[in-house]
């Protein structure tokens, strides 16, 4: 259970934050000051003007040209110094880009390691199943390692826009977990899309579609020519394909379910996954513009065009680049772009490298800088990785591998928990709720105060944060700030670390001061609650 | 959704933030739920707070998510069609509650048994959307708009909350970790949190002023919907105590189910007690979607979800006690399921299904809305055809119950017809 590690508002309080927010004027600075005036009239030391909040000339530690801190925010869980080193040793943003497409040539040692913190990801499905009707272990709980697994590896992995691509196809293509029966063969599905994850789409869809985890959570296993069961027929054009919006009809989600006939899992026995040929539906099928005589019992190679046929449709292609265009440059894309992506999709016979390449080059790409929401699941890890904490191998519930998934819950989201198949949305609007920013400024003030968890981690020191001492707090201010945001200081900023700390921006900041004595953590939080951490 | 001038767009409702009343008066919809998680199923629970810091009438809207099958809820037994297209899920006439010869309710409703019979619970059979919608998502959209044709993604009962108070935008808030439902979607900021407990600013405890004071300073003129969110978190939170305050623990020796909806109604139920001016509630309970092992008596995903809720709305009037003469419920789906049963004795996604109105105002008793029968010939792609549009039922609801409400606003370009569900409309 995560402590109780603040206070209710006190209703003064919160009567000063309201005298702030009640200032209407059309300009941001003068209202702003007013505003703190109000705020930091009852703390210590007289009140500032904002002209008082310059922040000083530029430190030592040089940021990342914006190039580099826009694609690494975008095509990794995080801004780190270690990513930063990366880039700059590929040769820059496009050359560290390129290796990036090719995971298999980057090593991965630490990332890799994470396999064996959790054992039951390594069983057999019969084994996992085993284990959880001997009482050992419940599915919950194995799932959860699979998701506890995943933000670590996004947290780790020096492959981030492979694991970047993993999320994506994961979402699309989306198994809830853990969910019923789903789960005995959830980890395969997952080690199933990392291998087509910088492949082409056909070839995902063709394995996804077959899959035992999929057939469970969309019940093809249970659809046969006596009784098809529609559900995977219409998911297929609805969530993974072309989209409700291309018009199919029901007798096309009929057909497409007959095409998807033949596949079982031996349940609650072997869990072994097998193709019946008897169970298949033979006749003539149509759905949109393919058709097929689909006489041979075995419609192996009847679902194999229809689903070559599903992924090369116009309608899949835009569909496709218009969620990764979500996903890596704007809640609002422009159909330029989208129109410009599926062409490219298209024309390389769906692999999404060359589609990602032209993403990434697009002026919409580069223009689009902190536009982006983080999800609960990505502040979380965005949030661990900036405060730069050191995760242990885990020995138990508490400690933080098993913890970190808890701190996205407490934001609003679990890895892949999520309760129909469309996957988890993509946009600023259903991120950005109240309470959803309460649940963020918790979790910041946790890993600010290392809090929560406090087992299997360790977080770095406030003098591992500063400048050499003694200095004065606008410099302290502005070291951590370009060492945990990779931005330059702002005067809101330092002007935030101000009222939340109490200290003024010349003051002399000594190893024994009370920032660094105790109130390091207000500081950190103060950055961590902005929008420059919340967005990517 | 965003706000770009980091106010609510009323300067009246900025300057009354300081008192409690006049602060529930600007949260338009609030929520709560359960834990999400697919494999128990998930709850949401949403609610509106009136223009006043007391509501005469209460919405609580429950959403049956997946697409319920209203024929075995409301099982049409006197038509020989039902029975011969469910050879394994039928349920045999005899084991019905409350049968008039045609309609018999779903054994596990035996709880709300009492309430049906005090005339406090109808049902409504074969509504839906004007034309057949069997996906999941655009159907809970169309539905959660009821403004067909409109590009605008605004719910309905967004707009109803606006009404209340027509010069000033509310605050949409949703407790239960994740994203606004389409019926709230729309101009306002929302509100979503893992529970009412937990809606508070975490920091330091001897600091938080300061800490409260600094977030101002970082997110009072930022743009935009997470400018918006944060804002709106702050002030939530300073202003949750009234809430926090009211008891828990359900009244009139209440028993809820230990589920999701038991929790999210019993949660509901407080936040009903602490008469803070909630308006509309909405729930979702889901899944109903079972596409396979719909089940008998013995066992399945019908009988434990219908037993489900009906123990957890039972309990909701129970707890509710005198308050209840202020509280409609209405329950409403996507979409019904098909005629006839699967490969998997399950039921396909379909078209016509049925709807519940329970408590305030309700004529009950009775199944309304006109049966169009189970031949061949009658149905839509083998499935119940609809002949009562299901914003004719919100119709009634929202006239009698809720006087203020311009319809016509609510529910655009759209002509009633007569349910008879609710008195006085």
């Amino acid at each position: 259970m995560p402590p109780s590690d603040g206070s209710m508002i006190s209703r003064r309080s919160a009567l000063l934050a309201t005298a702030a927010t009640a200032a209407t004027t059309t300009t941001a600075w003068p209202s702003s000051a007013a505003a703190a005036t109000a705020l930091t009239g009852p703390l210590t030391g007289p009140v500032l003007r904002l002209d008082d909040y310059q922040v000083p000339s530029a430190h030592q530690n040089a940021l990342p040209d914006p190039k580099t801190r826009h694609l690494l925010s975008r095509f990794s869980a995080a801004v780190t110094p270690a990513r930063i080193a990366d880039v700059k040793a590929a040769g820059g943003p496009d050359a560290w880009f390129r290796q990036q497409l090719s995971p298999g040539n980057i090593p991965d040692h630490a990332a890799d390691d994470l396999w064996s913190w959790f054992p039951a990801l390594d069983l057999t499905p019969l084994q996992r199943w085993r284990r959880h009707e001997a009482g050992a272990a419940t599915g919950w709980e194995m799932m959860q390692d699979l998701a506890s697994w995943v933000m670590l590896r996004r947290l780790t992995t020096n492959r981030q826009v492979h694991e970047m691509m993993v999320d994506f196809w994961s979402n699309l293509l989306h198994v809830a977990s853990p969910s019923a029966e789903v789960w005995v063969w959830r980890v395969e599905y997952e080690q199933m899309i990392r291998g087509h994850a910088l492949g082409r789409f056909d070839d995902l869809l063709q394995q996804a579609i077959r899959h035992p985890s999929l057939g469970l959570y969309l019940d093809n296993v249970e659809s046969t020519a006596e009784g098809i069961n529609e559900n995977l027929g219409r998911e297929l054009l609805e969530c993974h394909t072309v989209g409700v919006e291309v018009g199919y009809t029901e007798k096309d989600v009929v057909n497409s379910a007959r095409i998807l006939t033949g596949f079982h899992v031996d349940i609650r026995n072997t869990w072994k996954a097998s193709y019946v040929p008897a169970d298949h539906w033979v006749g003539y099928v149509k759905v949109l513009g393919f058709s097929a005589p689909n006489a041979d019992p075995d419609g192996r190679a009847v679902l194999t065009r229809y689903l070559s046929y599903l992924a090369h449709h116009p309608a899949t292609a835009k569909r496709l680049c218009r969620r990764l265009a979500v996903r890596f440059v704007s809640d609002t894309p422009s159909a330029n772009l989208v129109d410009s992506l599926a062409r490219v999709y298209l024309n390389s016979d769906t692999h999404i490298v060359p589609v990602l390449r032209a993403l990434v080059a697009s002026k919409e790409f580069q223009a689009a800088a902190m536009r982006k929401v983080r999800t609960p699941v990505e502040d979380a890890v965005a949030t661990w990785a900036a405060v730069r904490v050191d995760v242990k191998r885990p020995n138990g519930a508490q400690d933080a591998a098993n913890q970190l998934i808890d701190i996205g819950k407490a934001i609003g989201q679990v890895v892949y928990d999520w309760p129909a198949p469309n996957g988890f949305p993509d946009v600023a609007a259903a991120w950005s709720g109240a309470g959803r920013m309460l649940g963020s400024m918790r979790a910041h003030w946790s890993a600010a105060t290392g809090s929560w968890p406090i087992q299997g981690i360790s977080f770095p020191t406030p003098l591992d944060w500063t400048p050499v001492l003694p200095t004065t707090f606008d410099k302290v201010v502005d070291y951590v700030v370009r060492r945990l945001l990779f931005v330059e200081c702002t005067p809101v900023m330092l002007r935030a670390a101000c009222v939340a700390t109490g200290i003024r921006p010349k003051e002399m900041i000594h190893k024994t001061h009370a920032l660094i004595e105790f109130k390091f953590p207000r500081l950190l939080v103060s950055l961590l609650d902005t929008p420059e951490h919340l967005t990517r | 959704m965003s706000n770009t001038s980091g106010h609510s767009g009323c300067p009246e409702y900025d300057r009354s933030l300081a008192s409690r009343r006049s602060f529930l008066k600007g949260l338009g919809v609030i929520a709560a739920g359960g834990v999400v998680s697919t494999m128990q199923g998930t709850v949401f629970r949403q609610t509106a707070f009136a223009a006043t810091g007391h509501a005469n009438s209460i919405l609580v809207v429950l959403s049956q998510r997946g697409g319920a099958d209203g024929m075995s809820l409301v099982v049409p037994y006197g038509d020989p069609g039902y029975a011969a297209a469910r050879p394994t899920i039928a349920i045999p006439p005899s084991q019905l509650l409350e049968t008039d010869g045609m309609f018999g309710l779903h054994p596990s409703f035996a709880p709300l048994s009492p309430l049906w019979r005090s005339g406090e619970m109808a049902a409504v059979q074969a509504v839906g959307t004007p034309a057949p919608n069997r996906s999941h998502f655009s159907a809970m959209a169309e539905v959660e708009e009821a403004h067909p044709g409109s590009a605008e993604r605004v719910g309905w009962l967004n707009r109803m909350v606006a009404m209340s108070e027509p010069a000033c935008s509310h605050a949409a808030v949703q407790v239960g970790a994740s994203v606004p439902e389409t019926e709230i979607y729309g101009p306002q900021p929302t509100f979503a949190a893992i529970d009412i407990e937990k809606v508070q600013v975490h920091g330091p405890v001897n600091a938080m002023q300061e800490r409260i004071a600094a977030l101002d300073v970082t997110w009072g003129q930022v743009g935009g919907a997470l400018g918006a969110g944060a804002r709106l978190g702050v002030r939530t939170a300073a202003n949750w105590k009234a809430v926090l305050q009211t008891s828990q623990k359900p009244r009139n020796n209440a028993t809820y189910p230990a589920t999701d909806l038991g929790d999210t109604l019993a949660e509901s139920a407080r936040l009903i007690r602490a008469d803070v001016g909630a308006e509309v509630i909405t729930v979702d309970h889901g899944s109903w979607d079972m596409h396979t092992n719909l089940g008998t008596l013995d066992s399945g995903g019908m009988r434990y979800m219908a037993n489900e809720l009906a123990l957890s709305v039972a309990a909701f009037f129970t707890d509710l006690g005198a308050l209840a003469s202020r509280v409609t419920v209405v329950t409403i789906s996507e979409f019904g399921r098909r005629v006839a049963e699967n490969g998997s004795a399950g039921l396909d996604h379909g078209y016509g299904n049925a709807m519940f109105v329970l408590g305030a105002g309700v004529r009950g008793g009775t199944v309304y809305g006109r049966w169009p029968g189970l031949k061949p010939a009658d149905l839509v792609d083998g499935d119940l055809r609809v002949t009562t549009d299901y914003r004719s039922v919100l119709w009634e609801i929202a006239k009698t119950r809720f006087p203020a409400v311009s319809l016509s606003k609510l529910f655009p370009n759209f002509s009633p017809e007569q349910v008879g569900v609710m008195r006085g409309a």
